[in-house]
C-alpha cells in the first residue's frame, strides 16, 4: 500500500498542453475519484500514474518512489480498463491469473490466488468460461479479479462502469466500495459520473480543461463548491444559478427582475457587487411568511420520494425540491422562501466563489 | 413446409422475386460462360484423346486412360513434388515475412509512405515482372547476387543453372512477391486487436515478447489461417515466377505442376492429357478450399 503524490504535473502533446500543472496528494488507503466532463484530462492523468502516458513536467510519486521514468510493470499498480481488456482466447481463470503468470509466479500459487479472488467476486463458477460467454457485469468482475490477484500498492480504475446499464452500475458501485473496505488499498478512480464520484470517493478531484477545480471530500465539494463549474457539476438537480446584486450596505440582495430579500451577514463580502447567486433545490421551500416571494410553478416533476418544480420568480427561474404531497400544479402561483444561509455567491466573470 | 410458404407469397412478393432472379441472371450467365463451361469442357476433354499434332486420330473417348498415364509419368511426379516443395517453403516463408512486415507497418511511423510503398509494391507488381526482376538479380555476370558475392570475396555462383540454387532463388522471389499480400491480411487482423489489451498486459508486467506470444499471436490466428489458405491455394498454381526465371530448368528441376500442364497443352499440344492433369490440380485446390470453407463456417460458433 502506498500514497500517491502528484506534484505540478503537466502533460503536453507537442505544443498543446492538456494538463496544466496539477497537484493532488492521495493518502495511503484513500479512495480518490477524478471526475470531470470529457476532455478534462482525467483519463490522461490516470494513464500518467499508470505509466501508459509520459509525464511532460512535474513528478508523480507512488509511496516514496518517483515513478516518472518507471515502466508500468515496475510501478506495482493494477488497472481496470473501461473495455475490461479481457483476452477473448483465454478462460476467466487464465485472464485473472495473467499478470501472475507473466511475472513467473508458481502455477499452484496462481491457482490458489485466482480461486480466492473469484470467490470474493462471486465468479468461482465461471472460471472455465471465455469472456465472450459472460455478461457485462461478470466481465467487470473478472477485470477486477485480475487486478486483485496482483495485490498491488494502488488500484487504478478507468471509467469501469460506463459500459453497464444503470441498475448494474449501482450494483457494481457497491461491489467496488466493498472491495475497498476489504483490502484498504489506495484507489484512483476516473469517471464522468458525479453520482459515482460522490458515492465512492473519500475525496473528489474535479477537473476541467486540464485544471484542478477542487479537491475535497464529497461533503465539502457539495456544500462549499469553489467555482460555478463545481457547483453545477456536482449534485442533482444542478444548483440554481441566477444573476443578482447585493446592496451597497449588504442588507438586501436583489434578484434579476426585482425580487429582493434580506441578505445574511456573510454576503457583506460582496457588498455593492453584481454576483451569481447559487442555491440548491433543497433550500427552496414553500412558505406563508410575510417575506416570502411570489412565484409561479412552471414545470412539476414528481419523482416519488419528492417532487421537483421549476419556479419562476420575477425574471428568473429556479428548481426547488418539495415534499411529494405539496400539491404543486403547473401554472399555479405559490409563495417561496429561499434559504440564503445555504446560498453561494460567485464572481460573474471568473466563476469563483465569493461566499 | 416450403410449399406452404410458397403458397403464401403475395403477387407483390412474386414479382419482387422475379425481379431478383432477373437481376442475378447476367452475373450468373457470365460466370457460367467463363467458369462453369470451361470446367465442364476440361473434364470432358480429360476423358478423350485430343492431340492437336495428330488430327487424323480424331478425339475418341478413352475413359480413364489419360489419368492412368499420369500415374506412370515421371515428369508429372517430379512436377508434383516440386510444387509440394514450393508450397512447403514459400507458404510458411511468406507468412513469417508477412507477419514481420505487418508488425512493422502497424508501428506508428512519422513518415508512413515508405512503409506502405514497401508493403504494396510487391503486391501491385505483376507476377511475371517479379520473376523477370529476380532473374536479373541472379543473372551470372550482371546480377546483384553475384555482385554481392564478389564484393565479399567469394566466387560467383551459377544461380539459375544449378538446380538447388535455382530452387532457392525462385523461392526467394515467390516469398518476396507473396509476403505483401499476407502482410495486408495480417495488418488488417492486427488492427482489430484493442490497444487496451497491450496496455493491460504492460501494467500486468508482460514483456514485449510475452505480449507478442500471449496476445498478438493468438488474436491473429484467424487472420494467419486465412493467409495460409489463400497462399496455399495460389502456391498450388505456382507458374509465372519460375516460368520467367528458369522456365522450369535446368532440365525439369524447377518445373511446377502448372508449368507442366501448360507445356503439355500449349507446347506439346496434347489437350486430352493436359486436361486430365488440370483436373487433378483442380481437385486438390478444391479440397483445400473446402477445408477452408468448413473452418470459417465453424469459427463464429466457437467464440
Amino acid at each position: 500500500m502506498a500514497g500517491i503524490e502528484i506534484a505540478r504535473v503537466v502533460k503536453a502533446y507537442g505544443a498543446t498542453p492538456v494538463i496544466h500543472g496539477i497537484d493532488i496528494d492521495v493518502r495511503d488507503g484513500e479512495f480518490v475519484v477524478l471526475v470531470g466532463p470529457s476532455g478534462c484530462g482525467k483519463s490522461t492523468l490516470l494513464r500518467m500514474i499508470a505509466g501508459l502516458e509520459s509525464i511532460t513536467g512535474g513528478t508523480i510519486r507512488i509511496g516514496d518512489r518517483v515513478v516518472n521514468d518507471l515502466p508500468p510493470r515496475d510501478r506495482d499498480i493494477a488497472m481496470v480498463f473501461q473495455d475490461y481488456a479481457l483476452y477473448p482466447h483465454r478462460t476467466v481463470a487464465e485472464n485473472i491469473g495473467f499478470g501472475l503468470k507473466m511475472r513467473g509466479v508458481d502455477r499452484a500459487i496462481i491457482d490458489k490466488k485466482v480461486q480466492e479472488a473469484s470467490e470474493i467476486l462471486q465468479i468461482g463458477h465461471l472460471l472455465e468460461r471465455k469472456p465472450g460467454q459472460l455478461s457485462g457485469g461478470q466481465r467487470q468482475r473478472v477485470a477486477m479479479g485480475r487486478a486483485i490477484v496482483r495485490d498491488p500498492k494502488v488500484f487504478l480504475f478507468d471509467e469501469p462502469l460506463s459500459n453497464l446499464d444503470a441498475q448494474l452500475r449501482a450494483e457494481m458501485r457497491v461491489e467496488i466500495k466493498k472491495l475497498h473496505q476489504r483490502f484498504g488499498t489506495t484507489i484512483i478512480y476516473v469517471t464522468h459520473d458525479q453520482v459515482e464520484a460522490m458515492t465512492l470517493a473519500d475525496r473528489i478531484a474535479i477537473l476541467k480543461g486540464g485544471h484542478l477545480e477542487q479537491f475535497a471530500t464529497p461533503e465539502v465539494v457539495y456544500k462549499e463548491p469553489r467555482s460555478t463549474f463545481v457547483a453545477g457539476f456536482i449534485g442533482s438537480p444542478t444548483m440554481n444559478m441566477v444573476k443578482a446584486r447585493v446592496a451597497p450596505d449588504a442588507s438586501v440582495i436583489m434578484l434579476e427582475g426585482g425580487a429582493s430579500m434580506a441578505a445574511p451577514p456573510a454576503f457583506r463580502r460582496a457588498a455593492g457587487r453584481d454576483v451569481l447567486l447559487g442555491l440548491r433545490a433543497e433550500h427552496i421551500a414553500l412558505s406563508d411568511a410575510p417575506a416570502a416571494l411570489a412565484a409561479q410553478a412552471v414545470i412539476v416533476e414528481p419523482l416519488g420520494s419528492d417532487t421537483l418544480a421549476l419556479m419562476r420568480i420575477g425574471a428568473v427561474e429556479m428548481t426547488g425540491r418539495f415534499a411529494p404531497d405539496s400539491g404543486l400544479v403547473a401554472g399555479k402561483g405559490v409563495k417561496l422562501m429561499l434559504n440564503l444561509d445555504h446560498a453561494h455567491l460567485f464572481e460573474p466573470d471568473t466563476g469563483l466563489a465569493i461566499v | 413446409m416450403s410449399d406452404a410458404i410458397r403458397h403464401k407469397l403475395t403477387p407483390l412478393e412474386k414479382s419482387e422475386r422475379r425481379l431478383g432472379f432477373a437481376m442475378l441472371a447476367p452475373a450468373f450467365l457470365l460466370l457460367a460462360a467463363v467458369v462453369l463451361y470451361p470446367i465442364a469442357e476440361l473434364i470432358r476433354n480429360s476423358f478423350h484423346f485430343n492431340h492437336l499434332a495428330q488430327p487424323w486420330m480424331g478425339t475418341p473417348f478413352v475413359g480413364f486412360e489419360n489419368y492412368v498415364k499420369a500415374l506412370g509419368d515421371d515428369r508429372f511426379h517430379e512436377a508434383v513434388w516440386h510444387t509440394v516443395l514450393y508450397i512447403l517453403v514459400t507458404v510458411p516463408g511468406a507468412v513469417v515475412v508477412g507477419l514481420g512486415l505487418a508488425l512493422l507497418a502497424n508501428k506508428p511511423f512519422a513518415i508512413k509512405w515508405p512503409v506502405r510503398l514497401g508493403l504494396l509494391l510487391p503486391w501491385a507488381l505483376p507476377l511475371v515482372f517479379a520473376g523477370l526482376i529476380f532473374r536479373w538479380f541472379f543473372e551470372y555476370n550482371q546480377g546483384v547476387a553475384n555482385a554481392i558475392l564478389r564484393g565479399l570475396g567469394f566466387e560467383p555462383l551459377n544461380w539459375l543453372t544449378t538446380p538447388s540454387l535455382a530452387f532457392f532463388a525462385i523461392c526467394l522471389a515467390i516469398i518476396w512477391k507473396s509476403s505483401s499480400f499476407v502482410a495486408l491480411v495480417l495488418l488488417a487482423g492486427l488492427q482489430t486487436i484493442p490497444k487496451s489489451f497491450y496496455e493491460a498486459a504492460e501494467v500486468d508486467g508482460a514483456t514485449k515478447w510475452q505480449q507478442f506470444r500471449e496476445i498478438t499471436l493468438p488474436m491473429l490466428r484467424p487472420a494467419i489461417f486465412v493467409a495460409l489458405i489463400f497462399r496455399t491455394i495460389t502456391a498450388i498454381q505456382t507458374f509465372d515466377i519460375p516460368y520467367a526465371m528458369t522456365n522450369g530448368g535446368p532440365g525439369n528441376s524447377t518445373e511446377t505442376l502448372a508449368m507442366y500442364i501448360h507445356k503439355t497443352t500449349v507446347d506439346f499440344l496434347d489437350l486430352g492429357y493436359g486436361s486430365a492433369l488440370a483436373v487433378l490440380m483442380f481437385i486438390v485446390s478444391a479440397l483445400i478450399t473446402s477445408i477452408y470453407l468448413r473452418h470459417t463456417r465453424r469459427d463464429p460458433g466457437r467464440h
